[in-house]
């Protein structure tokens, strides 16, 4: 009996020790090189698997890729948009985009902790969309879907008992998707309370993390979306041979206007009509948003997890604030006044840290062409991003000074009405 | 709360290894531990519908209580009577709550059930069953306590097989002995692994990666004749492979593990795609449910249509109660027009196959038969099942409707 035992078992149980000896390695195995098809592919595919892995990320970051973090404003692939730009005219960066529809701070904080060494000390860029910071923050659902195992292992194994990670433990175990794993969530009750890790959940998140790292060096890269980089490179196509400012502004101002003629938001005509136009007959969008406020929120702290994350590692970063479709803003209701208060607390809250270059375009709204649809960057609005991205990444820069302050952390700080603003920055001096 | 869907994930795997551990060495000293079937039994039901499922849960016991009633107590009034509305009552009560599972999302706006639970229809096969069986006077030893192990066998909960009350009965009642229960192991893991490579890797492929850019393709070549396309082309047999895929991997999963347990459930799929044809087909697809459909529902209703002389000639009695019987099992997969259409068309191609088989029949001479008119009916078959499949997707009703 023992024998034939054997004979059926055995096989299985051989095939289980090599799947986990496989796994739970923790070397990287000799295969792992990405080639530099596969990182143009992934550096503009947005594909979830890229964004929640690490490996692809990393061997292109240290290829010379530079992390653009924002959120849906990267889909909007047009001749200007900076990746197009900066494959047409060969600079010596290419963007590696981070984010899509839904991703926010948090995520992107998460996000930041598989790629330290590759953002120490090297530079990056941030776009900051208003829209993030309404009452509630991020959504749990979008929060769910961008959420990674491997991310939040890595962090696990290299948190620091700080203000910093406490707030970061609460505020994923806020996150209906921390239940996703028990022992992480253990792991988190316990960051969160300011305690050490048992000497087990230690070694259960090493595993773990060395699983998922495997994991996603075996499988992340399969099956890559490729239609992003094919659009890239036909966008490109359009471009005139030789860099010229003029020359690409009066373009976009054409492709803008051919691209958006039957609406008179000077919206895309294609986003238009994907639901829009149906939306806007019923009525319900005039002034819909007279209410809305990106004042006060918990996503000010959330994204304070983001500067501080960047002052750790000494990176610099430039920050781009865009703007708001003004001819749209006007039809929904949507405060001006808002929007400049919005625009005076993240100045603050940029500025008395030191993170002080910021592409401010808040005020470029109604600037013909700027913005693709209602509030995603286009045609003349990627161009004055490239103006500012452009001299940052291909010229040495100063180093910056971060003087960082828990105080962004605060609900004081992320519920401060914008008409006290100025008696806060009074009395925090 | 841990939840999750049978056979779902490794972990799934790893706790079915465990608890099948003690049983298997039970069963290799000849020994069954009832007691220890039924812990795990509950341990694995309530993985599956407790923890946030849990209102399933709720409508699960209620239903199983239900059912027993009604089988218990016509069981006891067999014994003594046999009238046939009283029969016919039984079956209706049997599958009332099925049928409103299955009618409620149509008259309600896509709203699923609140007495909807993950598997009531294969439950209710069997419970029918056992009331038919029960009037036929096949089933005489009724008895509850096998009755709820034959409704609430884990491992074919959720999708079947459907098994039959006195197979299962037979089953559960003996000890194989210890070369043959060694011979079931050893199927039972070739099984599982089988369903490993169907289910997680090839119909992972079909429905994860390339269904959803075969879909978007689909949608962005509308316009043509009926928006018919060559995506639409691929999609269909996209689908057609990863519901095969899918449901025989899980189907290797539900058998092997039931033969671990000493349970020779039978096998659900048997090579559907050499079929020569459609009749062929439902003999190799989904064979436990088609089975099922043809000994309780067909065959009774030409029985029915014979004994009441309905029609005249035998043909139209099989051809009427074909369309009959392909209408019910569309409708019990939904109450939506695609599903039903479905059923609809399986029922004529049956009759058609039958008409051509009759016609072969009588002209066996002038008729060729050679590996290229059996290469030819083959290839017929499964692509007007990967058709028929296609209806069923429901991928018309995006194309036209959305």
């Amino acid at each position: 009996m023992t024998k034939r035992l054997l004979r059926i078992f055995g096989p299985l149980i051989l095939a289980a020790i090599l799947v986990f000896a496989v796994l739970a390695m923790p070397m990287k195995l000799g295969f792992s090189h990405v080639s530099a098809e596969r990182e143009r592919q992934a550096a503009v595919s947005l594909s979830p698997n890229v964004l929640r892995g690490k490996h692809i990320k990393q061997e292109a970051l240290k290829d010379g890729y530079v992390p653009f973090f924002g959120s849906s404003e990267w889909s909007r692939i047009d001749p200007m948009h900076p990746s197009v730009l900066a494959k047409k005219y060969h600079r010596s960066y290419r963007p590696f985009l981070l984010g899509a529809r839904g991703s926010q701070s948090l995520t992107q904080y998460f996000v930041m902790q598989n790629i330290q060494n590759e953002l120490r000390n090297k530079k990056a860029v941030f776009v900051i969309s208003p829209q993030w910071f309404v009452k509630d923050g991020t959504r749990k659902d979008a929060f769910g879907f961008y959420y990674s195992q491997l991310q939040t292992t890595e962090w696990l194994t290299h948190f620091r008992r700080d203000a910093i990670d406490r707030y970061a433990a609460k505020r994923l175990l806020q996150m209906p998707v921390a239940k996703s794993d028990h022992f992480i969530y253990a792991a988190l009750q316990r960051v969160a309370a300011g305690k050490k890790l048992t000497d087990f959940q230690r070694f259960y998140l090493q595993t773990r993390k060395n699983m998922l790292t495997q994991e996603d060096q075996f499988f992340s890269g399969i099956d890559l979306p490729s239609q992003n980089l094919n659009r890239v490179n036909q966008q490109a196509k359009q471009l005139p041979t030789h860099y010229s400012y003029s020359a690409l502004d009066s373009l976009g101002g054409r492709l803008g206007k051919a691209a958006t003629n039957d609406n008179h938001f000077q919206i895309s005509n294609k986003f238009y009509h994907q639901g829009l136009e149906k939306e806007l007959k019923t009525g319900h969008l005039k002034n819909f948003q007279k209410h809305l406020s990106y004042t006060e929120s918990p996503e000010f702290a959330d994204f304070q997890l983001c500067l501080d994350q960047f002052a750790r590692l000494n990176t610099n970063v430039l920050f781009i604030i865009p703007p708001v479709n003004a001819r749209w803003q006007k039809y929904t209701g949507l405060s001006a006044t808002m929007l400049k208060q919005f625009d005076q607390k993240i100045h603050y809250q940029l500025q008395s840290q030191g993170f002080n270059n910021i592409v401010d375009l808040s005020d470029k709204g109604n600037v013909p062409y700027f913005m693709t649809d209602t509030i995603h960057l286009g045609w003349r609005g990627w161009l004055a991003v490239d103006r500012r991205v452009n001299p940052f990444l291909s010229k040495q820069q100063p180093q910056p000074h971060y003087t960082m302050n828990d105080k962004f952390y605060s609900t004081t700080w992320q519920q401060l009405p914008p008409s006290q603003l100025a008696q806060y920055q009074q009395t925090n001096k | 709360m841990l939840s999750f869907e049978p056979y779902g994930n490794p972990t799934y795997f790893a706790l079915l290894g465990v608890a099948l551990l003690p049983l298997m060495i039970g069963l290799l000293y000849g020994k069954r531990s009832r007691l220890y079937e039924t812990l795990i039994s509950i341990f694995f039901l309530v993985l599956t519908f407790g923890g946030p499922k849990w209102t399933q849960g709720v409508a699960l016991i209620v239903y199983v209580l239900y059912e027993v009633a009604l089988t218990w107590g016509y069981a006891v009034y067999r014994k003594q009577k046999n009238s046939g509305p009283v029969f016919y009552l039984l079956v209706i009560l049997a599958i009332i709550p099925l049928t409103l599972v299955k009618v409620t999302p149509a008259v309600e706006n896509g709203q699923g059930s609140l007495i909807g639970f993950m598997g009531i229809s294969y439950l209710t096969f069997r419970a029918v069953q056992t009331i038919m069986e029960t009037r036929d006077g096949s089933l005489k030893n009724y008895q509850v306590m096998t009755f709820l192990q034959f409704m609430l066998f884990f491992p074919t909960i959720s999708s079947g097989p459907i098994d039959r009350y006195r197979r299962f009965e037979h089953d559960y009642r003996t000890v194989p002995d210890r070369e043959k229960y060694l011979g079931m192991v050893q199927k039972g893991i070739r099984y599982i692994f089988v369903g490993f490579l169907y289910k997680f890797i090839i119909a992972y492929y079909l429905g994860t990666l390339l269904m959803p850019k075969l879909l978007l393709m689909a949608m962005h070549s509308r316009g043509g004749f009926l928006d018919l396309s060559w995506p639409v082309l691929g999609y269909m047999y996209a689908w057609s492979a990863d519901l095969y895929f899918d449901f025989a991997g899980y189907s290797l999963f539900a058998v092997g593990t039931s033969y671990i347990m000493g349970i020779e459930t039978p096998m659900n799929f048997k090579q559907p795609w050499r079929s020569p044809n459609i009749k062929d087909f439902w003999n190799r697809w989904h064979i436990t449910l088609s089975f099922w459909f043809r000994d309780f529902i067909y065959m009774r209703l030409v029985f029915w249509f014979m004994k009441h002389k309905v029609f005249k000639s035998p043909t139209t009695t099989a051809n009427v109660t074909y369309i009959i019987n392909m209408l019910v099992m569309g409708f019990w997969h939904g109450v939506t027009w695609y599903y039903i259409a479905y059923g609809l068309f399986h029922g004529c191609a049956l009759v058609i196959n039958d008409a051509w088989l009759r016609y072969k029949k009588k002209h066996r001479e002038s008729i060729p038969h050679n590996w290229l008119t059996q290469g030819f009916a083959i290839f017929l078959t499964a692509n007007l099942v990967c058709f028929s499949f296609l209806l069923f997707s429901g991928l018309f009703n995006t194309l036209w409707f959305k």
